[in-house]
């Protein structure tokens, strides 16, 4: 290409530059306010960003401590109520004897006639 | 129908491209591209001459201020974390796509006043779609405002891949391979369109010669 091809385009970048830099100051400053408003549109959505990023973790995390909890937790039998609306008769021989630092202490006291008193008490029953 | 596709076998192209080539070399190393230390600085340093390219491929002020304000948000949005060397095709390939967005808008908003004759709803006349601007612009504060003036007439009357083409390239410098990306197109398609807009615009600016 010959030198007066090169003359055109360097003339023609010259004149779009020069009219860049020649803007009605009116434009120059509705550009400078648009640059603003999209850097400040990216700190507001940084901080989105971020939050959400802290967010989501700990919501995952409480999420996962709930189902733990609610698999870890004993299960609850459900109690099963008679027909008749009596509840049934509990095995008391699965249960633990009183504690005796609560207990009244006259129980232990008298504990073999409380002892006598239940077996014969029961064999008087009976007959 | 103009072509896209990227057929680069123009006798002559060769050389036009091997003089942009020297063109870039020559002024670039004075107002040398380096990587912008920051957002802020790559957007003051483009917004002007963004908003030329919008204003002569729109023709009308405010869609020229809208369409750089869109492609700063959409750059600053979307682009942010990429690193500063994308920056520029990004940013004009964001910028041109709006501007043929808003292309598209006018030709439908004009197709519809005509079905509608010429009202809007409320049965006023609607504006003319370039409106003069009649206030002191920077064309009379330029020294070289009419050529500047019958560039810029010479540029609109270019096809819109030639005028895209011509514009990243040699105006606002872009290598071709940026202008590709800008465009998206292949980089022979580039050569093409940028050899047509040059041939076209030598016989309308002959003075130049």
């Amino acid at each position: 290409m010959n030198a007066p091809d090169n003359h055109f385009e360097r003339h023609a970048r010259e004149l779009y530059r020069e009219a860049s830099h020649h803007l009605d100051p009116a434009v120059v400053a509705r550009l400078r306010t648009a640059r603003r408003e999209a850097l400040a549109n990216r700190k507001d959505t940084s901080l989105a960003h971020r939050t959400l990023q802290l967010l989501l973790p700990a919501g995952a995390f409480a999420a996962v401590a709930v189902v733990a909890l609610f698999m870890s937790s004993p299960v609850q039998r459900p109690t099963t109520v008679a027909p008749n609306g009596v509840a049934p008769m509990v095995d008391v021989d699965g249960e633990l004897p009183p504690d005796a630092a609560a207990a009244d202490p006259t129980l232990y006291q008298n504990l073999d006639f409380y002892g006598w008193l239940a077996k014969n008490g029961d064999s008087e029953a009976s007959r | 129908m103009e072509s896209h596709d990227g057929r680069a076998d123009d006798p002559d192209e060769g050389g036009m491209n091997t003089a942009v080539s020297a063109l870039d070399a020559d002024l670039l190393a004075a107002d040398a591209r380096a990587t912008p230390a920051s957002m802020n600085a790559f957007l003051a340093q483009v917004e002007r001459r963004a908003f030329r390219m919008a204003e002569l491929n729109l023709g009308h002020r405010e869609d020229a201020l809208d369409a750089v304000q869109d492609a700063m948000l959409r750059l600053v949005k979307h682009y942010s974390d990429k690193p500063a060397q994308e920056w520029t095709p990004l940013f004009w390939g964001i910028l041109r796509r709006r501007i043929v967005d808003l292309q598209r808008r006018r030709k439908v908003r004009s197709i519809m006043v005509g079905w509608l004759g010429g009202r809007d709803d409320d049965g006023e006349d609607l504006p003319a779609w370039e409106p003069a601007d009649t206030g002191p612009g920077p064309l009379e504060r330029l020294n070289d405002a009419q050529s500047y003036a019958d560039m810029a007439a010479a540029v609109k009357l270019l096809p819109q891949r030639q005028r895209e083409a011509f514009m990243l390239r040699v105006l606002e410098g872009l290598d071709v391979a940026e202008t590709a990306q800008a465009m998206g197109c292949s980089e022979g398609s580039v050569k093409t369109h940028l050899s047509r807009a040059l041939q076209r615009l030598r016989d309308q600016l002959e003075e130049w010669r």
